[in-house]
């Protein structure tokens, strides 16, 4: 069902199961909007991630065995389809070129495919938020095609573009802001999912849908896009 | 009011108590890395627990006072300096528009933190006011700059720390651990490797964490499923060294972690520097939450 660990002196993790999965995360979703709530009055921070909860709490007001305890109870007292769910379908354009996709071509070659059969991969399906870190509004999307997979690169990049959108292995992320990163780098947002808009922050939640729309170069620069 | 900076340092933020509530979002709780020293340098001048200070890494700062203000300066023996006399820390002190604040030797520690009266104003980022380098939010400072502050100067005057608080900071340092996490699939050999060794503080060591030498783990778990992390966690790399995270680590990380370093140990292990020896010894959680809950209720943090 579920496991409760202790994490530091005023946090705790709850492990829900050991694979990443839709339906887990779908539930992890659930249980932090869940525990977001009923623990308000004793919460600092909740972080959700592939199959855990990082709580921490308010040692002021509320210790260990008691915050465990009541978590227990609301855990076992909400079914995960009684309520119903916040996560919401976002939208992400993507140029997928060469041009901006600096290993694309060896992705195309090594797995045979045209660049329009890559392209109807990775935008047909619509992916999950599974976590985000890494950087602030950094989210790890799953899961890609296999047909698509493909390891991070040997050594980092000192710096991605803002809005690359990468493949890591089974997952999928777009670059919030300029950073050095590992990630096989396909294609490249026009939208702005920077701090420098302060809503940005919360773009994406852990359990939200994200699908990318296939856009031309001519739509890329009218959206804003640089090339 | 304001101070002006005439050399911005080596390292000089701007930190409060930290960023909280969004690390659903990727934020990192950032804040002072010496809690202790911190929370000493604000409750001399009655200000808020969360006030803005500034942390000076390593000096080489000067600042000049644009108008009066009530300060006090702790952490780092960094040979503060007021007009070229030098100045005791751990008390509150009285300067006057025109003085020179600089910080230019490193005697004792690494981060020395200036508090001032009313506590500095600097922008605002997701209700803090703290930089976090490692995600661009707000920057170090640099020559020219102007900090400014609230109040005035206190009546309130020569409040000191009783001395019996002062701490040494060039002793090696043992951090008491929590048992957290992964710590039970680690077995009994590995503990006794992590356990019964000085491990020596390596040159990677900045806010966001600390990369300890010595002896490695024999075949610790690789690469987990990431996971939340909590301030003072102990990650295991595949090589099998420790690395402390600290205030600007990312929320999430994917090495197993051995345990976590109770939060008022984190205080004395940012004064201390690179080749410092290191050990761990283990700490019963309600222990942990009893000393901390004294600690919060001295300082009156919320």
């Amino acid at each position: 069902m579920f496991n409760i660990k202790s994490a530091s002196e005023n946090s705790i993790i709850i492990y829900f199961g050991d694979q990443m999965s839709p339906d887990l995360i779908e539930k992890i979703s659930f249980y932090c909007q869940l525990l977001t709530d009923k623990l308000a009055d004793v919460i600092i921070d909740i972080v959700p991630s592939y199959t855990s909860l990082l709580i921490s709490y308010k040692l002021n007001l509320i210790n260990n065995e008691d915050v465990c305890d009541r978590i227990e109870k609301y855990l076992l007292s909400h079914d995960i389809d009684t309520v119903e769910s916040r996560s919401k379908l976002i939208e992400i354009p993507v140029y997928y070129d060469c041009d901006v996709g600096l290993d694309l071509e060896e992705l195309l070659s090594e797995k045979q495919l045209s660049l329009e059969e890559f392209i109807a991969i990775h935008s047909s399906k619509e992916y999950l938020v599974y976590t985000i870190g890494f950087s602030p509004a950094f989210a790890f999307l799953g899961e890609v095609d296999e047909r698509i997979r493909k390891n991070r690169l040997p050594s980092p990049r000192i710096e991605i573009p803002a809005g690359s959108v990468g493949i890591a292995d089974n997952q999928t992320a777009v670059y919030p802001i300029n950073s050095s990163g590992g990630w096989n780098i396909i294609g490249r947002s026009p939208l702005d999912f920077s701090l420098d808009n302060p809503d940005n922050l919360k773009h994406f939640s852990v359990g939200d849908s994200i699908r990318f729309l296939p856009i031309d170069k001519d739509e890329y620069l009218a959206l804003g896009g640089i090339a | 009011m304001s101070f002006n900076v005439i050399k911005s340092g080596f390292l000089s933020l701007v930190e409060d108590y930290g960023r909280f509530g969004l690390a659903q979002y990727g934020l990192s709780q950032a804040g002072v890395a010496d809690e202790h020293a911190y929370c000493w340098a604000n409750h001399l001048l009655d200000n808020h627990f969360n006030d803005a200070v500034l942390e000076i890494t390593f000096g080489g700062c000067e600042l000049k006072a644009l108008s009066d203000a009530s300060i006090a300066v702790t952490g780092a023996d960094l040979g503060f300096k007021i007009n070229d006399k030098m100045q005791p820390l751990w008390q509150v002190i009285n300067v006057s528009a025109g003085d020179s604040l600089s910080w230019s030797e490193a005697n004792s520690g690494v981060r020395a933190y200036l508090a001032v009266k009313g506590g500095f104003q600097a922008t605002e980022f997701f209700n803090s006011r703290s930089v976090n380098l490692r995600e661009q939010i707000g920057s170090k400072l640099v020559e020219g700059d102007e900090i400014s502050f609230k109040a005035t100067r206190s009546e309130t005057d020569h409040h000191a720390m009783p001395s019996h608080f002062l701490p040494d900071y060039e002793q090696d340092v043992t951090l008491r651990l929590l048992p957290t996490y992964q710590f039970d699939q680690f077995d009994q050999q590995q503990k006794e490797v992590f356990f019964n060794q000085r491990y020596t503080i390596s040159n990677a060591y900045d806010r966001t964490g600390c990369r300890l030498e010595g002896k490695p783990i024999k075949e610790s778990q690789s690469r987990m499923i990431s996971e939340g992390i909590s301030y003072g966690s102990v990650e295991i790399t595949t090589e099998g060294f420790p690395i402390i995270l600290l205030k600007d680590s990312p929320t999430i990380g994917g090495y197993p972690k051995i345990g976590t370093v109770f939060s008022l140990d984190l205080a004395k292990l940012a004064q201390r520097q690179i080749g410092t020896k290191v050990s761990f010894e283990l700490m019963d959680i309600e222990i942990a939450q009893q000393k901390r809950r004294a600690f919060n209720a001295f300082f009156a943090i919320k």
